[in-house]
């Protein structure tokens, strides 16, 4: 029975939802820290079952297929915080446009060279581009750019850990934590993690975050296919 | 559900644009630029497409995980450069960090 209840695409599906729902239970049992993000409990969660029973992916996205097919209509949907966003930009659009641009360019063109160099290997590099693009893009934009679709995630998830762990200091040391520069930092740089990170710091760096998040992953995703 | 319509119809033309042009650009990246050019045209946002704004992004983490757990898929390239990934990742941050903030604070007024 058991065995037969481990082929059931169903089971695959309702395993993904319980496992994020475990994963914001969580998050807000730890006064939803930025470090413990609902995806990533839901993912350790579903790895660690399909390790443990020896199941294959492929049998695992034969359920979770059904839930990934909503990742189109959520991209198309990012329009909307996007339209409000070019509202709210227009008193310092070149200033924002240029730190958007070469700040996310600074840190996807560092971490591409690193990985060329230290790693060598294309499809990883390739997948690295889009490190700083919000997940649901990245995962996308990488399957496009001839990266791995999983391991594009991945780097996601980690780049916002690291960026809601490592910016917010880094930059009270520099002396350059205005609400408006750390919340673009953070956006730019750790997207959804950053910004639920500024939520923590305040409305005016939570309002810079998500506007930065959702510019830099349109900016990424236009750019990047062409340049790769 | 006639938000959810609409992002679907938006998502159709952009993957048979991208289809039929053979654009580089994701299809769903397109539907999301001709959803943002049709809201500027119309000056507002129809409430049935913040409706669904708000029912589906607390969802969009569920969405994202069972592309995500193809990472059990990776091992043996995490096993081999996992922690230069890690690096890579780590320290490519300040740089774009400091970038960023630098801008955002160069000769600002207030």
């Amino acid at each position: 029975m058991f065995s037969q209840l481990l082929q059931m695409p169903l089971f695959w599906a309702t395993l993904t939802i319980a496992a994020f729902i475990i994963g914001q239970h969580l998050y807000r049992l730890l006064g939803n820290s930025a470090f413990l993000p609902p995806i990533l409990t839901g993912i350790i969660l579903v790895s660690a079952v399909l390790e443990a029973t020896g199941v294959p992916f492929e049998t695992y996205m034969e359920g979770g297929q059904y839930l990934h097919l909503m990742l189109g209509p959520v991209v198309v949907m990012l329009a909307v915080p996007l339209y409000q966003f070019i509202h709210a930009m227009k008193k310092e659009w070149l200033r924002i446009s240029l730190a958007i641009t070469l700040g996310s360019g600074t840190t996807v063109g560092l971490a591409v060279i690193l990985a060329d160099i230290w790693i060598g290997d294309l499809a990883v590099t390739a997948t690295m581009a889009t490190k700083s693009v919000t997940t649901p893009v990245a995962v996308t934009l990488s399957e496009q750019l001839g990266g791995i679709s999983a391991l594009a995630s991945a780097f996601v998830i980690i780049t916002g850990v690291f960026g809601a762990l490592i910016i917010p200091p880094l930059l009270k040391t520099a002396r350059m934590d205005s609400p408006a520069a750390m919340g673009l930092s953070l956006g730019v740089c750790a997207h959804a993690v950053g910004t639920s990170r500024a939520i923590e710091l305040g409305t005016q760096q939570a309002a810079y975050s998500a506007m930065a998040m959702t510019l830099t992953a349109t900016l990424h995703a236009l750019a990047l296919p062409w340049l790769v | 559900m006639t938000g959810l319509l609409i992002l679907l119809l938006f998502l159709v033309a952009g993957n048979l644009i991208q289809a039929q042009f053979t654009l580089p650009v994701p299809g769903s990246i397109i539907g999301m630029l001709l959803l943002l050019f049709f809201l500027v045209l119309r000056g507002r946002t129809p409430s049935s497409l913040t409706d669904i704004s708000k029912t589906l992004s607390p969802l969009l983490p569920l969405f994202i995980i069972p592309v995500s757990v193809g990472i059990v898929t990776q091992k043996a390239l995490l096993e081999e450069n996992g922690v230069a990934l890690l690096v890579i990742l780590a320290v490519s941050l300040i740089p774009g960090a400091l970038v960023c903030a630098f801008i955002m604070n160069w000769k600002r007024k207030s």
